[in-house]
């Protein structure tokens, strides 16, 4: 390549990476069809003894109270229309929420798993977000170690008697971290580069989503504080059917 | 604009090397042109793949078929050796999708658009590369060292995007044909465990009564000046968020309360309409398995 040509690349380069904050940031999704097979079996037998529990402890709440079955059924149909609704967003661009740090704060991590599978299949076939061989590696890193940390998060935040606000926030915006960071390891692992191996790799592909992820994951935080203050104010009878009152 | 300058560095590196430069330049001036015209993605309260589902003329079709056949298709696609299976296959459904279902090219470019965004983003991870040394189709000086484009790196990308791009083809002629409910059914008779069919098909009701108390809500913060402003706009979409939830909740109540008094005792059961295979979709379906198939045989022998 002459010297001229270099340096269009080089511009066309920098212009994308400093531009990329404006396509769309469903790239948190796994796309379909983009793992090796083998990575997608690995990945959903990962998550099958998450998914197992989350079955048995859903099938005991709809036996013990059978109006938590339709509780849950809302609070799925309440993920996947946050996850498919644009929020405000500093570059411009089409950000979505996950919603997986609400779920987990306020229903626990196996009900979480298991409608987060639920909504991951909805956005696949009826908004194209992630794909169905995708499906184990996006359960797990959306529906699974995200809410974990958001979970855990929030549980020692209030042992230490953090300020509430301050709690979801960081629970809700680390937990989104955490699913991005997942997801780029979860891409390095199958497809780890020629020089530097996956290490390297997973630098590569935190670097090329970290524009959208950032801002996106304090937006997160935010949201989910605004969410759950508002909720306090206005809808504790519901709060406490759910039992997220119960233990305060 | 964006996605469409992406589309064609992207392309470009693919090309490079392997193509003459002035070849490469224009393929990628043209997925660059492709994307610039269709490239945009909707947002709103309406789920358009459903509604295209519904009008589809494949709609008809036996629902059990299309999704055994497609997620076959699908395997296929990501465990094929060569990219041009997957692509041919690609071509293939987008065509029959289009053509034969009768989805407007213009509306299937636009949902092509959307994964379209993740695979420019980590093609860019998978072609590029950071190496002490400058070997390669491309090499960039950077930060004393190389950021390259090596010939397996570009190898590597084509076959990866190429199976992407038939998976999603094939996902998109199953979710442009079969509605969500007819899914699930499929699923309940594959003995998915019936909590989470039963949980699904209820998600499935409660996305519209959502979506459209969402709009409500948020027309009525707009008409008061609600998303003026960054800072507003997140203490109002927080807001609206956390109304939508305390709704949802007290309508399921009232859904309980229904229920109930019509008799429910834990099990939900629905009516389906009989949609048995047909000889021209078996014959279709039966054509690309074996096809696939087939070039896969040659392909690796």
């Amino acid at each position: 390549m002459s010297k001229q040509e270099k340096q269009a690349v080089v511009l066309s380069a920098v212009l994308s990476l400093a531009l990329c904050g404006a396509t769309s940031a469903s790239a948190m999704h796994i796309m379909e069809g983009y793992l090796p097979p083998s990575f997608c079996v690995i990945w959903g037998v990962i998550c099958l003894p998450f998914l197992v529990a989350g079955v048995f402890s859903i099938r005991r709440i709809a036996k013990e109270q059978r109006k938590a079955m339709l509780l849950l059924a809302m609070a799925g149909a309440f993920v996947f229309v946050i996850s498919s609704l644009k929020i405000p967003s500093v570059t411009g661009s089409c950000s979505h929420m996950t919603g997986t740090g609400l779920a987990a704060i306020l229903f626990g991590v196996p009900a979480t798993a298991v409608l987060g599978i639920i909504v991951l299949v909805f956005q696949a076939i009826l908004l194209a977000h992630g794909g169905l061989t995708t499906l184990g590696a996006n359960t797990f890193s959306m529906a699974i170690a995200g809410p974990l940390v958001s979970w855990g998060l929030y549980r020692a935040g209030r042992k230490l008697n953090l300020p509430k606000k301050l709690n979801v926030f960081l629970a809700a915006a680390i937990g989104d971290l955490f699913t991005y960071c997942v997801t780029s390891l979860q891409l390095a692992m199958a497809y780890p580069s020629d020089n530097g191996g996956v290490a390297a790799s997973v630098v590569e592909f935190l670097g090329v989503f970290a524009p959208t992820q950032l801002p996106l994951a304090v937006i997160e935080g935010l949201l989910t504080m605004l969410v759950i203050m508002g909720m306090e104010a206005y809808a504790m009878p519901e709060l406490r059917a759910i039992g997220y009152m119960k233990e305060v | 604009m964006i996605v469409a300058v992406l589309a064609g560095f992207v392309m470009f590196s693919l090309c490079v090397g392997t193509l003459p430069t002035a070849a490469a330049a224009a393929l990628c001036v043209l997925v660059g042109g492709i994307l610039l015209a269709f490239g945009h993605h909707s947002h709103g309260g309406v789920l358009v793949i459903d509604v295209y589902a519904r009008r589809s003329r494949y709609f008809a079709w036996s629902p059990a078929l299309k999704t055994a056949c497609c997620v076959l298709l699908l395997l296929l696609c990501v465990a094929s050796a060569s990219p041009w299976v997957p692509l041919v296959l690609a071509l293939i459904l987008a065509l029959l999708t289009v053509c034969g279902g009768g989805i407007h090219l213009h509306d299937y470019l636009a949902l092509l658009s959307l994964p379209a965004a993740f695979l420019l983003l980590s093609g860019l991870a998978l072609l590029w590369d950071y190496a002490p040394a400058a070997d390669g189709a491309v090499a960039i000086p950077f930060w004393n060292g190389w950021l390259v484009v090596t010939a397996a790196a570009q190898v590597r990308a084509r076959l990866v995007m190429a199976r992407a791009l038939g998976a999603v083809s094939c996902l998109y002629f199953l979710s442009l044909s079969t509605t969500m409910p007819e899914i699930l059914s499929v699923l309940r008779r594959a003995h998915v465990p019936s909590v989470m069919t039963e949980l699904a098909v209820l998600i499935y009701r409660y996305l519209f009564v959502l979506l459209s108390v969402y709009q409500s809500m948020k027309d009525a913060a707009a008409s008061r000046l609600g998303y003026s402003g960054f800072a507003r706009s997140i203490r109002t979409t927080g807001s609206v968020y956390g109304n939508l939830l305390a709704t949802s909740f007290r309508r399921s109540g009232a859904c309980f309360d229904a229920m109930e008094s019509r008799c429910y005792d834990g099990e939900i059961r629905f009516l389906e309409r009989e949609k048995p295979v047909t000889l021209p979709a078996a014959l279709l379906f039966g054509g690309l398995l074996a096809g696939t198939v087939a070039c896969m045989m040659i392909g690796g022998a």
